[in-house]
Parts: structure tokens; sequence; C-alpha cells
């Protein structure tokens, strides 16, 4: 029997999960060491789109990019927002450290013309990262962006709802993004290239609202003094 | 000044046949449909002749397809063949609705001798399948009328074209009728009799005009022409004489127009990348097709795939009896890439400028902003969106002087609906406006909300509640 086995383990036609080969593919680091490690110590995936699906806005999906619209808009590339949902808080941003000249936001009308301005962006050597909030997205669409993102070779963000975690989208990392307790970032890996999906992780975003070194709520609640007067 | 006339004697017939290669015999007839204009020389085979009766035409040869002429087609046609002809002379005059001039004498040096210039104008003609005679003459009118024999010579030499036009018939001359009723009358026959009148009496016996043809004839008279100018857009069109009912049919023809695009592309250094294709029905609504290229793009076999493709995706509502291909909007030629002496900084520029103005074209300039902070304590003023500027060289001042603030801002602030979960930072109180009427009031807290995302919230002055950004 082990014959058998062993004899079958040498047939290169048999593929074997536990040997999985390193990829080539070029990447960025997130800026998280925690989410760097789980991504096989690469990152976000360069000439590629990258997905992330989450419930709403404000569970720190920003600053989970923030390191690296640092480092592109430093590099002199320029960031492109499409169709954000709200208003990008310039002041927030400067303070962060991310040069605003290089940042250009873009408000589409309809479909047609947001997937054309997306190709456009992610061709265009000026380009170093897109973010873009695209709602629905047809298969056969996110194909195009993929192959667009391909021959530019930037970064793609895409911020998709949670609702699409189902569909299978042919972008190269797809991350769930959820919420946690402590104003972490629960971060699970549903698709990534060249190995196993599955993994988990929770990113430390307490900073972002300046409250990494409070543990306990600092807000006084109930009566103050002379309210009732 | 040397003038050489191209006399188009079946121009539509040209057009039609080499859309499509259909054999059989072929009339162009009419407005009012009564007469024949021209007849292929298959029709012509069968007794077929111009100016006969379209009753006695079908008489002849029953299966005769049948096209009517348009005199707004046939200007187009004209206009077509004037853009082509561009590029090989500079002063172009059209002579509607079958004729072009071309100035020719100030083309001597660069071709090398009439010879050469006669010979590329031939050339031209065989590749585009098309009829012309031509002719040279010392003014346009003499040009014109050597032409129309179909005899034209090519020679500089003005006393041989005066004796060549001297034995042309009165009928040729292109005289009004009654003029050239009264001429005969006066027993001249040939055009060289008219010209040894006097002619201060020709003016006082017959007419002043008619005296004024014939000096524009001689070249006695001035008898200037308006060069023509290009128009600024492409615009092809071809017509079936048997309807297209599969997208197959139409590539042939397609062929032909987009390589025309493409040699005219190239010849005005420029590229573009929208295409309009407008497919035209007997019964129905013409189709209209859209065809965008990715990015400006010249080749003509990148366009037909993008047609094949767009064709694929939407088959034939109806068979087509015509299409047209128009290009309105051109983009200048990008300099071919690799790096200039400077470094790889200037291509990024000019393809920094490349993206910015496409994109602008398309969305429109205010669908493009940069974002910059303000000095102003309310949230709302403390930002700006300005237009897209290329950005310098220097660092923003960055500095963390900044006070916190939340990624996201809301367009406008939403009223506070769930109860939040956990407080972590307030109030911090923003009061200020009262110098320009826009007052605010409010104190800001940080809070968490049951869905798990941190809020920016404020309560203002009636204790109202509120959301204004997101921690992102």
């Amino acid at each position: 029997m082990s014959e058998l086995l062993s004899s079958l383990l040498q047939d290169a036609r048999i593929w074997q999960g536990h040997k999985h080969r390193k990829t080539t593919q070029p990447t960025e680091s997130t800026g998280y060491q925690v989410l760097d490690n789980q991504l096989g110590g690469l990152g976000w995936p360069r000439g590629a789109l990258s997905e992330c699906l989450l419930d709403t806005c404000g569970i720190g999906e920003l600053h989970l990019v923030l390191p690296l619209m640092q480092r592109v808009s430093a590099a002199g590339k320029t960031i492109f927002w499409l169709n954000p949902p709200h208003t990008p808080y310039a002041p927030a941003l400067a303070r962060e450290g991310v040069n605003l000249d290089h940042l250009v936001m873009i408000n589409t009308r309809d479909q047609g013309d947001f997937l054309w301005t997306m190709e456009n962006c992610l061709r265009s050597p000026v380009t170093g990262l897109v973010l873009a909030w695209p709602g629905q997205l047809a298969s056969r669409d996110v194909r195009r962006l993929q192959l667009a993102s391909e021959a530019g070779g930037n970064v793609c963000v895409l911020f998709r709802s949670r609702r699409f975690t189902e569909q299978n989208s042919p972008a190269a990392l797809r991350l769930e993004l959820a919420p946690g307790e402590h104003q972490e970032l629960k971060v699970n890996i549903i698709k990534r290239r060249g190995s196993w999906p599955g993994q988990r992780c929770s990113v430390a975003l307490g900073h972002r609202a300046n409250l990494a070194v409070q543990d306990a709520p600092r807000v006084i609640h109930g009566r103050w003094p002379g309210a009732g007067r | 000044m040397l003038w050489l006339y191209l006399h188009f004697p079946h121009l539509l017939l040209d057009h039609v046949r080499r859309n499509q290669d259909a054999s059989g015999a072929l009339a162009i007839v009419d407005g009012a449909g009564q007469y024949v204009v021209q007849a292929c020389p298959a029709a012509r085979d069968l007794g077929i002749s111009p100016g006969m009766r379209l009753k006695t035409a079908l008489g002849l040869a029953p299966d005769l397809n049948i096209l009517r002429a348009d005199p707004k087609q046939e200007a187009w046609l004209l206009e077509d063949q004037a853009r082509w002809l561009y590029h090989y002379a500079a002063h172009i005059t059209l002579a509607p609705p079958d004729g072009l001039w071309a100035e020719i004498s100030s083309l001597q040096k660069l071709y090398g001798g009439l010879p050469a210039i006669w010979q590329t104008v031939e050339q031209a003609l065989t590749e585009r399948q098309l009829t012309a005679w031509v002719a040279i003459g010392h003014t346009p009118q003499a040009a014109r009328l050597l032409a129309h024999t179909g005899k034209g010579e090519c020679t500089a030499d003005k006393g041989h074209i005066l004796t060549e036009l001297g034995n042309l018939p009165l009928q040729a001359a292109g005289f009004d009728k009654k003029s050239c009723t009264r001429l005969q009358r006066l027993g001249l026959n040939t055009l060289g009799e008219v010209f040894a009148l006097p002619a201060p009496e020709l003016a006082r016996r017959l007419s002043p005009e008619l005296l004024a043809i014939i000096q524009k004839i001689q070249g006695t008279r001035a008898d200037p022409k308006a060069p023509w100018q290009p128009p600024h857009t492409f615009r092809q069109r071809a017509d079936f004489i048997q309807e297209v009912e599969h997208a197959q049919g139409l590539l042939f023809s397609l062929q032909r127009i987009l390589a025309e695009l493409e040699e005219d592309l190239c010849w005005r250094q420029q590229d573009t990348d929208t295409l309009l294709l407008v497919l035209q029905h007997r019964h129905e609504e013409p189709t209209r097709l859209r065809i965008r290229t990715t990015g400006p793009e010249h080749r003509a076999e990148v366009f037909l795939k993008l047609i094949q493709l767009k064709l694929d995706q939407q088959p034939l509502r109806a068979p087509v009896t015509g299409l047209v291909l128009a290009v309105k909007r051109f983009t200048g030629r990008e300099a071919p890439g690799g790096q200039d002496l400077l470094g790889e900084t200037q291509d990024l520029n000019e393809a920094w400028h490349t993206l910015i103005s496409r994109l602008q074209a398309r969305l429109g300039e205010q669908a493009l902003r940069q974002l910059a902070p303000r000095d102003d304590h309310r949230p709302e003023q403390a930002w700006s969106a300005g237009e897209v500027r290329k950005p310098g060289k220097g660092q923003a001042s960055t500095s963390a002087l900044l006070p916190h603030r939340p990624l996201w801002l809301l367009n406008g602030p939403r009223p506070l609906e769930q109860t939040p979960v956990a407080w972590h930072s307030g109030p911090e109180r923003i009061s200020g406006g009262w110098w320009d009427g826009q007052r605010v009031h409010r104190d800001y807290y940080i809070a968490q909300l049951p869905g798990g995302e941190l809020a920016w919230v404020f309560r203002d002055v009636h204790d109202g509640w509120f959301i204004h950004g997101w921690f992102g």
C-alpha cells in the first residue's frame, strides 16, 4: 500500500497541497505587520485588483490603506479616489502625512463612465493607487478591470459591500472586514494568490481616533454638577 | 499658373461598386426616376446608355439594379475625393457636381516635373478604383473643358493647349444654349473660330457674360478660385445595392473605410478614441453604434476588431442599406514612448497631463477635484475642493498641529438615530462663524455605534445629536 502511495506521490500529475509555490508577483507592504504575515509576508498585490468587503464606513477601512497612501504620495505618484461615499476629509489626510497635491477625487455620473475612468486610471503610468467604491459590478467588468490593472501594474483597492462575499470574483486578493470589540479591524482573507485562504487576523486601529492609550472610556457619564439647577 | 482638373464621369457608380463586388448591371437614375444618368460597363454592354428612359432600360435589362441619384450624397462624395487629393496638392477647389481643380504649377519642383504629378494622381485613382478624366490647362476653365473631352494631355505648353481647345466643337464649350445657337447661326462651329473674333464686338453683339467665359478660357481675364479647406471631421459613407443581412457583409466596406481613416489620421498626426457607426435600414430608424477605444488609437485593425466585437454583441436589427462612419474627436498624437535625454520625469509629466485631460474631456471639469485643508475651526469650512493642478516638487507642509479629525466627513450632518455603545472622547467644543452668519456651536464626541463603527458625533445648541464623520 505504502509503495502504491509513494509511487503516486512521485507522479508529477498529483498536486500536493502543502507544497505551494512561492508567488513572485510584485506587492506593496500593507504597513501592518500582522496582516503582512497573514498574507505570506507580501501585502497588497501590484497589477491586480484587491477587494475589501465591508458593511459600513467608519470601521477603519481607510486606515488599512493609509500607510500605502503615505508611501505612494511621497513617491510622487497620483492617488485616485473614485466615487467615494463621503468626502475624504482634507485636514485629517494632511495630518496623517498624505500629500494632498497627489490626490485626485473623481465623481462619475454612471456606471459606463465609472468603468471607463477606472480603466484609464489603472493603465496610466502616473497612477500609484486607485481607491474605488463601485457598487454593483458585473463579473465581466471586474475581469476587464483586472486586465487593465495588470497592464498598469498599480495597486487598486475596491471597497464593496459584504453582500458580494459569496459572489466569486477575479480579484487577486479579497478581504472581508468587520469591526471588533476594541476598535480593531478583523480581517478575514477570502482569497489570495498562491496560497490557501481562510486566515484571520485583527489589526489594531484604535489610534485612528486617538484612543491607543485609553482602555476605559474617559467620558464621564452621569449628572453634571449643577445640571439640575 | 497651371491647373489640373479631375472630371469624375460616374462617381456614384464607382462609389457603389467598390463597396459591394456584386455582379450584375447597375444604373443610376435621376431624382425623379425618369432617366438613366449613369450606367456601369455591364449595363452598357446590354445597350443601356445615359439619357435613356428608365422604362426602355428596364425593357433591355429586366434585372437591372437601380439606384437613385441624391445631390447631397454626390456633394459628400466629391468632398471625399477632395480629401484624398489634398494629400497631394494644397490648393484645391471643388467644381460641383463632379469635378475638382488642383493648382499644380507650384508642385512641379516638389514632384520633379509634370509627368511625375500626373503619374501620382493616376496611381491614386487606380488605388481607389475610381474613374476620372484628367487634364491640364493654363486656366481653370481650359483644364475643365479639356477634361470633359476625356483627352487631356500632360503638357504645360500654352500654345498646344489653345490649339486643342480651338478644335473643340461649340457644344463642348459649356455656353448656354441660346448663345450656342446664335454662334452657330453666325457660321461658327469650333471654339477656335470664336477665339478669333474681336472681343468688343463679341460683347456688343452677343453678351458681356459670354465674353467673360471666353476670356476666362483663354486666360486674359482673372478667374480666382478660393482654396478648399479640409474639414476637421472624418466622415465616410458606403451604400449597398443589395441589402446586407449579416454583419459579416459589412466588414468588406468597413475595412476600406477604416484603412482610409488610418491614412487620414496618420496624415493629420492625430489619434482618436471614439468612432460613430451609423447603419441605415430601409424602413427603420438607423442603428447608431459608438465604438470607444481605451486609449488614443489610429490603427485600422484595432478599430475593425472593436467593431467586430460590437457587431457580435448586437446582431443587426434589420438589413442594412448603407453605413456611415464618422469621427469627430481627435487628439494629438503622443510622442512615441522611450526615455528622452532628461530622464523619465518628462514622460510622466506628459502622461499626467494626457490622463487628466482625457478624464476631464469625458467627465467634465467639475468631476475631478483636488482637496486642500483650510484655516477654519468649523469642520465643514476647514477644507476646500479646487481644480486639479499639477503637483509641484515641494513636499506638502504636513504637521501634527492640525487637530485630530476623522478621515470621512459626511456631506452634511446626519441625525444620530442609534444609541452609541461606547463614548471615547469629548467633548471638544467648536464655536465660531459669528462673523459670516454661518454660526456653529457644537460639542463633538467620538462614539462607537452598535454596528462597530467609530463616529464623530456632536450635540448642537438645541440638544440635537448628529453624526458628522466616520473614523474610516
